[in-house]
């Protein structure tokens, strides 16, 4: 029995890695809210067990200090400037609607991403879609 | 890939062309050495001796850009020496009598005079693959970033075709792809011409569909691609929303994309670090980062897998599938009513037949490859087994042509650019963690041995390497992966922007740039 009660326990959760196409299966080991480690997963049907030095070790950028945690908006100064979400929101969604009211829905492009989920790659296209009745979006696979 | 990436320890001959396997791929290459050790033969086709080279059996140190060239003295030899699978072609492809006529043209010696490689090697590497039963073919961006890249994945499909390998166990076409999430972007609809599902936006009948669903009219026409909304920015592009993308970092010919985000009116950001794109825009949105959200990744072998939140995300930041839904409906667009990402994937699975036979319970397993056409269907390993999606398979019938810039006095040089294991696109990420840094501290310049003497250079120092785009001061590293005349650099540094030289040049048709070919030259600093 460990009596040392002041570690919180690691918890183990399944995902797949964030860095390639091969899509390999690993275990996030995290406690207190950290990722401590990766683990393979054996049964991952791409890779068997096997990890590569991106999916084994790089995933500490996920706790990195420089990450962002709040929105941000360009102040009369020039500058981006820390802002409240509804702020931020409010902000975004106006500037789309006057640069369509002032140039056409065809003046307004989407960039999705290879990266994000594609939850997010759904919505960014039914945004401009939606938003503007076009086919003006895109995502990263041309560079 | 038409073929599941378990398929790879199964060929008898594997050719791998412009694909650097085992940096970009690793666990991927893990199974080609299965094969390999199992007694498959490979044949490797890149300029640069890359480390699949040294496991060769034939290597072909093609010139940047001749990819062509060598694909049709290839068939060529195949179609001289009968090595062709008649049964295969009369079956289930058309206009195979003529292709065969089509090649008779383009003989290895041609061929060499363009490759630079001996004309004894391509007829070598031909009989090999077209005796294989099954060979399989695998690449990447080093044959799709160029001017010609869809010639060069049409002229890959004229030899698998020819020799009947599509459809079988161990066979196929097999393009890696590069971003853990590339695939499932396009599976998505987030591309100009396709609806979810790869549903063409002209045809009436799914703009029809579409329309129902999103309630509004919409345009009959294509959209415009990244490249070219870029071209347009200021004159008819005002507005952007770019999710997750290093724009400024990633695309060729930097100066000219840094300029373009600048005359927009109004650009959002959506990233987990403030970028060189988020630097430029007008709202920066902070998103959750991949281990802080759930949803799915599609993998290079059309497999659906389930990622799952397994930490919070730091402050304030988001998940994306909110934060655009958010933007929505401050705009007052109906349909992003959504409580999580549960319904965003149903929706999705219910517009796009190939995603039909799946919901979010089902993809829970991880066992679905698409088409899954109804509930109830298995998913689809392997592509082509028994027809091809339009019919019968066609030939193209590709020609060779020059790079958009070729090497002469002023640029007598060739680039070409890739990426390297141990970090990944521009570095948001992996410059980001602390074992990476260490293992790969800086960009360098890979230079032949004799050039580094030739030109002046010093293995370790600087060098300064000139497009007629830009200029960029680099280290120089003397080694033999890279052929005389030839140099190679990543764009994982942002200090070092390779980007700023590229670009000269875009496939017509998929308007992807030409990263891997670019004139420069290079003089010691
Ligand atoms: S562990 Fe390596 S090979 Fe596997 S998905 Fe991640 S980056 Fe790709």
């Amino acid at each position: 029995m460990n009596p040392n009660f002041s570690h919180p326990p690691i918890t183990k959760t399944r995902t797949i890695c964030g860095y390639c196409g091969v899509g390999c299966s690993l275990d996030l080991l995290v406690r207190d809210n950290r990722i401590i480690g990766v683990q393979p997963a054996m049964d991952g049907p791409a890779n068997e067990g096997a990890l590569c030095v991106k999916g084994q070790f790089a995933y500490d950028y996920v706790h990195h200090p420089e990450r962002l945690t709040h929105p941000l908006v360009r102040g009369a100064d020039g500058q981006l400037h820390q802002a409240t979400w509804d702020e931020a929101l409010d902000r975004a969604a106006a500037g789309f609607t006057q640069v369509a009211a002032k140039h056409g829905r065809h003046a307004v492009y989407g960039v999705a991403s290879g990266r994000t989920p594609t939850e997010a790659d759904y919505l960014m296209q039914k945004f401009i879609r939606v938003g503007f009745g076009s086919h003006y979006i895109d995502n990263c696979s041309r560079a | 890939m038409s073929n599941p990436l378990s398929d790879m320890e199964k060929p008898d001959v594997i050719f791998c062309i412009g694909t650097n396997m085992t940096e970009a791929h690793p666990v991927a290459a893990t199974r080609l050495k299965k094969a390999i050790a199992r007694g498959a033969k490979l044949i490797v086709a890149d300029p640069r001796r890359i480390r699949l080279a040294e496991m060769a059996d034939i290597y072909l140190p093609i010139r940047v850009g001749s990819d062509v060239a060598l694909l049709l003295g290839m068939a060529h030899v195949i179609a001289r020496d009968g090595l062709y699978d008649l049964d295969f072609m009369s079956a289930r492809t058309e206009g195979f009598e003529e292709f065969l006529d089509h090649v008779g043209q383009f003989t290895p010696t041609w061929a060499a005079g363009i490759t630079g490689v001996p004309a004894a090697d391509i007829e070598r590497a031909a009989i090999l693959y077209g005796s294989a039963k099954p060979g399989a073919i695998f690449y990447t961006l080093g044959i799709t970033e160029h001017i010609c890249g869809v010639e060069n994945v049409q002229s890959l499909c004229n030899l698998a075709l020819m020799t009947g390998n599509l459809g079988k166990v161990g066979g196929g076409i097999n393009p890696m792809r590069g971003q853990n999430n590339i695939q499932g972007a396009g599976d998505s609809g987030a591309i100009p011409n396709n609806y979810v599902g790869f549903q063409p936006v002209t045809n009436p009948a799914i703009q029809a569909k579409f329309e129902k669903a999103y309630g509004r009219p919409l345009d009959a026409e294509k959209g415009i691609t990244k490249v070219t909304a870029l071209d347009r920015c200021g004159e008819s592009i005002f507005a952007m929303l770019i999710d997750g993308e290093n724009t400024v970092v990633s695309d060729p010919d930097q100066q000219h994309c840094v300029h373009a985000l600048k005359s927009l009116e109004h650009l959002v950001v959506i990233d987990i670090f403030l970028t060189e794109t988020g630097e430029l825009a007008d709202v920066v949105l902070p998103a959750a980062a991949w281990a802080e959200v759930d949803g799915h990744f599609t993998n290079t072998e059309r497999r659906i897998q389930r990622v799952r939140k397994a930490v919070e995300p730091p402050g304030e930041a988001q998940p994306d599938w909110w934060i655009i839904s958010e933007i929505a409906k401050r705009m007052g667009m109906k349909g992003f009513d959504y409580s999580s990402a549960v319904p965003v994937f149903n929706e999705l699975c219910e517009l796009s037949p190939i995603y039909a036979g799946i919901d979010w319970e089902l993809a829970e397993s991880g066992q679905y490859q698409w088409p899954i056409p109804y509930k109830g269907h298995p998913g689809t390993p392997r592509l082509h087994e028994t027809e091809f999606t339009n019919g019968r398979g066609k030939f193209s019938f590709t020609h060779y042509r020059d790079p958009a810039e070729v090497i002469d006095d002023a640029y007598p040089v060739w680039l070409t650019t890739g990426r390297r294991l141990e970090s990944y696109h521009t570095r948001t990420q992996t410059g980001r963690s602390q074992g990476i840094d260490y293992l790969l501290a800086e960009e360098t310049l890979e230079v032949h041995p004799e050039d580094v003497h030739a030109w002046g250079l010093v293995d370790g120092g600087w060098a300064e390497m000139s497009s007629r785009r830009g200029t960029v001061k680099i280290r120089v590293e003397a080694t033999r992966r890279s052929p005389r005349g030839t140099v190679f650099a990543s764009f994982a540094f942002p200090e070092v922007p390779i980007n700023q030289l590229t670009g000269s040049g875009y496939d017509p048709i998929t308007e992807t740039a030409e990263l891997k070919v670019c004139p420069v030259r290079v003089v010691a600093v």
